[in-house]
């Protein structure tokens, strides 16, 4: 009870001290898109291929670019206050109704992986770190560095063409069969279908990660002296496994997990886009090459957001998994 | 094509006696099979659907199939009815009198009528479309004495006017929807409206647009297919292995990367076409910026102009879809009477040999180290075959003592480095010639297309008064054959010039499944309605 009131307790101050985080970044995300040479307008421009002066000033005036920065910071700053982004003028929607479209993919896309990553990840190097420097071990640390080190592209368009051309099980990409508008749980295997390829892909990369850190941190904790207490105790190699040293050696792996999110985002640009899958990443890349300012601000908050919260639940599941960690 | 076809057209466009147009049929074996499912892969994914305020190529290629405009185009590029069934212009080229369906419906229900053109012409597309404010910039007022009636009337004639009003160019919109909404905000704009073949249904950002049969096209019968459906897929090889699997049906433009297009088309079931871009005619250059030194100098620019390999770039970059550009405006104007080949050549077999004789009699003799001077290759920032074009480039110079440093930088650096704050020297580009020179080339050559901060106009900063009269006057000439021989000067002119290397003209290409057929039925290609288009 106590300590369920000092989580709370403590999910609320740190809720409290994440506003003036996010004004800072908020602040310097504003400067640093505004670094970028060329403008919106530029761009939109010049994939119509023509323009005539008057075209380029409306579409200027239009953009608010006319200007002085710290109106457009101003007016920046209101938008984020009240929640509502701003308006993406390229894409012709509220910044938004844009994002929250493309989160619920970005969400399932993240979540299969960081669930598979983790899971697999965590297994094996479990079972490698089970005998140290066996072939086992060797075979598992060698699968992990080849998928570490293979670029997330070509892992991409190497399943493609084994999985789409070559034996033609799944699709090549998107998020739905585009020709034919299923509905009800249909669409959902049809969707499910369609993750398999990205998510597996994101996931090789990630867990490969886990396996490594795993592993090291498994052999680093059975050397301690709890371990050699228990043991005394009498206790089975099973039980000192599973209900002693697990539970320490996922501690670096939670920490890890909680700073891969932030980059999981990032990663996924690649695989959203030999995917076409239509996630944020992609959104932000597109935004960034249109230099749709509001947009890609908005994407960034909705970034900041999420490590923050994610950061948070870190740490009450590392509360969790060790009571020596009190949250204050 | 015929070599009359275009002139008659302008003809008849000078004769004041009405002119009927004929239906846009192309070819009529047995009746298509109705039903089936397109799935085109459009990239990238169309920042809008308002093909009435941004002509950005993607919005065009799915804007088409819901809008119509007063006419389509046939491959001789004449005219042929769509909206409008007939016209007819006066003595003096300052009134013309269309005469309009009297049984088109807006997919709203809403009849088309003469209160819609008057409306889409003067109060949106001559404010706010980017082109348009050019293409009706003669445009007094649209007169409409009858629902079904309308009447241009103009300051002086324009010719070129007659060539922009497809659906995908001119796209005529209801007014009912936009009379007194904010045109530039309207939410119609990714809800389109249209009386066209297929109507908007949904758009998923990211993944689809999908299109439904419209059971009331004016076209009775029409359009065979049940759905189109536009995907967008960011990745150039993952597009391929898509169409390698049937997942998508078509592809125009570069969406399918040409080094694929041979592989795929080998896949059974699998075909492709250059037909369809007749209406873009792109030339791929390399602009000068003729206000810095050494290209100040016409002999410079002259001996790059010789150093460049046409068909090298050609067969190695492009992969042979191309042919040598010989100057400003596209052959594909030769039907007209517009183009002509007869201009200083510069597309000679030593043509190094040639650019360094020039250079030194210039008096660029070459250095210790073997270089004349040095400059910095912009890159367009347009994919993989711009970067290889760049690279042969440096070569190329290099032959001629020329050290070349290359630059790429992203598209809003680039246009800004090109168009707004002029500071480069020598970058890879490429026009679209248009329907017409007054919308295409006006824009890359005369002075009054020097425009700081305005994109794809005058970078070079090169002009003269001899060739600005000549456009100017080509613009109003109504005769094909004087309109033919003043374009015939400004050609010769601007080659000798060489405010550009004019390298090649770009062939696009269309790939697509051949299980269906009529998908490239006229010269704007994957910019029309698709109403013909079935299962084959």
């Amino acid at each position: 009870m106590q300590v369920a009131r000092g989580r709370a307790r403590y999910i609320g101050r740190r809720l409290v001290q994440a506003v003036p985080t996010i004004l800072v970044i908020v602040t310097i995300n504003f400067l640093l898109v505004h670094l970028a040479p060329g403008n919106a307008a530029d761009v939109l421009a010049g994939e119509s291929g023509s323009a005539t002066p008057q075209y380029m000033a409306y579409l200027r005036h239009q953009f608010g670019l006319d200007q002085p920065l710290y109106v457009q910071y101003l007016d920046y700053l209101k938008n984020v206050v009240t929640l509502e982004l701003g308006y993406s003028f390229r894409e012709g929607m509220a910044v938004r109704d844009l994002i929250l479209q493309r989160l619920g993919p970005t969400l399932l896309l993240m979540g299969t992986t960081i669930v598979l990553s983790i899971g697999v990840g965590m297994l094996l190097g479990l079972v490698a770190a089970g005998r140290p420097n066996s072939l086992r071990d060797s075979a598992i640390s060698i699968f992990a560095l080849v998928a570490y080190a293979t670029p997330l592209f070509w892992v991409g368009l190497m399943f493609i063409l084994l999985f789409s051309i070559e034996l033609g099980w799944l699709p090549t990409s998107g998020m739905t069969n585009i020709a034919a508008f299923y509905t009800g749980w249909r669409k959902v295997a049809d969707v499910a279908r369609h993750l398999v390829l990205p998510a597996l892909t994101l996931s090789l990369f990630y867990m490969a990660l886990y396996v490594r850190l795993m592993r090291s941190s498994m052999l680093e904790q059975s050397g301690m002296d709890y371990v050699v207490t228990a043991r005394s105790k009498g206790l089975t190699e099973r039980a000192i496994t599973w209900r002693h040293v697990l539970r320490n050696a996922c501690l670096p792996v939670v920490t890890m997990a909680g700073v891969q999110v932030g980059n999981l985002l990032g990663g996924s640009v690649v695989v959203e886009t030999v995917f076409g899958w239509p996630g944020i990443g992609l959104l932000a890349f597109r935004a960034l090459f249109a230099r749709d300012l509001n947009l890609l601000l908005g994407i960034f908050f909705v970034a900041a957001c999420l490590v923050i919260a994610v950061n948070i639940i870190v740490d009450v599941i590392y509360s969790v998994l060790d009571p020596r960690i009190r949250l204050r | 094509m015929s070599s009359v076809s275009r002139r008659d057209f302008l003809q008849a466009l000078a004769a004041s006696s009405g002119a009927v147009l004929l239906p846009g049929e192309v070819f009529a074996q047995g009746s298509p099979k109705p039903g089936g499912t397109l799935v085109m892969a459009v990239q990238p994914e169309p920042p809008t659907l308002a093909s009435y305020l941004s002509t950005s190529g993607p919005i065009g290629q799915v804007s088409a199939k819901v809008y119509d405009g007063l006419f389509e185009y046939d491959f001789n590029l004449k005219p042929v009815a769509s909206l409008a069934t007939s016209w007819s212009e006066s003595a003096d080229g300052k009134t013309i009198t269309f005469k309009l369906r009297d049984d088109v419906k807006f997919h709203d229900g809403k009849p088309l009528t003469s209160a819609d053109v008057q409306f889409t012409i003067m109060e949106v597309l001559r404010k706010f479309h980017p082109r348009g404010i050019n293409t009706f910039r003669a445009l007094q007022s649209v007169d409409t004495p009858d629902p079904h009636t309308v009447v241009f009337k103009l300051d002086t004639p324009a010719p070129y006017m007659m060539m922009a009003l497809s659906g995908y160019e001119s796209p005529i919109v209801p007014k009912h929807l936009f009379a007194g909404t904010d045109i530039q905000n309207s939410k119609y704009a990714n809800n389109p409206v249209g009386s066209g073949p297929f109507k908007f249904v949904e758009w998923q950002r990211g993944q689809y647009m999908r299109f439904d049969r419209n059971p009331d096209y004016w076209r009775k019968g029409e359009p065979y297919l049940e759905r189109i459906v536009a995907r967008f897929i960011g990745d150039a090889q993952t597009r391929s292995a898509a169409m390698q699997t049937g997942e998508i049906n078509y592809g125009a433009f570069g969406a399918i990367p040409y080094f694929d297009v041979a592989r795929l088309t080998k896949v059974k079931g699998i075909a492709s076409t250059t037909k369809g871009y007749e209406m873009q005619s792109p030339i791929v250059m390399l602009d000068f910026n003729t206000r810095v030194k050494p290209f100040d100098d016409v002999r410079v620019r002259q001996a790059i102009s010789y150093a460049i390999d046409r068909k090298f770039v050609i067969d190695n970059v492009w992969f042979g879809f191309g042919k040598p550009a010989t100057g400003p405006i596209s052959s594909n104007f030769a039907p007209s009477g517009i183009y002509t080949p007869d201009v200083k050549n510069y597309n000679v077999p030593n043509g190094a040999d040639v650019a360094n004789k020039m250079l030194d009699e210039a008096g660029y003799k070459r250095k210790a180290d073997g270089t004349r001077f040095e400059i910095v290759h912009d890159i367009t920032p347009y994919g993989d075959e711009w970067q290889r074009y760049g690279e042969y480039v440096k070569q190329a110079l290099a032959k001629i003592g020329i050290k070349a440093t290359l630059r790429y930088e992203d598209v809003p650096t680039w246009l800004r480095r090109i168009y707004t704050d002029y500071d480069f020297q020598f970058t890879s580009n490429w026009l679209q010639n248009l329907a017409d020179p007054v919308i295409g080339i006006d824009r890359q050559y005369s002075s009054w297309s020097i425009k700081k901060g305005t994109v794809f106009v005058n970078d070079s900063g090169w002009s003269t008064p001899e060739t600005d009269r000549l456009m100017k006057e080509a613009a109003i000439e109504t005769d094909p054959k004087k309109r033919g021989a003043l374009y015939h000067q400004f050609q010769k002119l601007t080659v000798e010039a060489a405010p550009i290397v004019w390298v090649m003209e770009l062939n696009f290409v269309t790939v697509y499944d051949s299980k269906f057929k009529d998908l490239t039925v006229s010269p704007l290609g994957t910019y029309s309605a698709f109403n013909k288009a079935s299962l084959a």
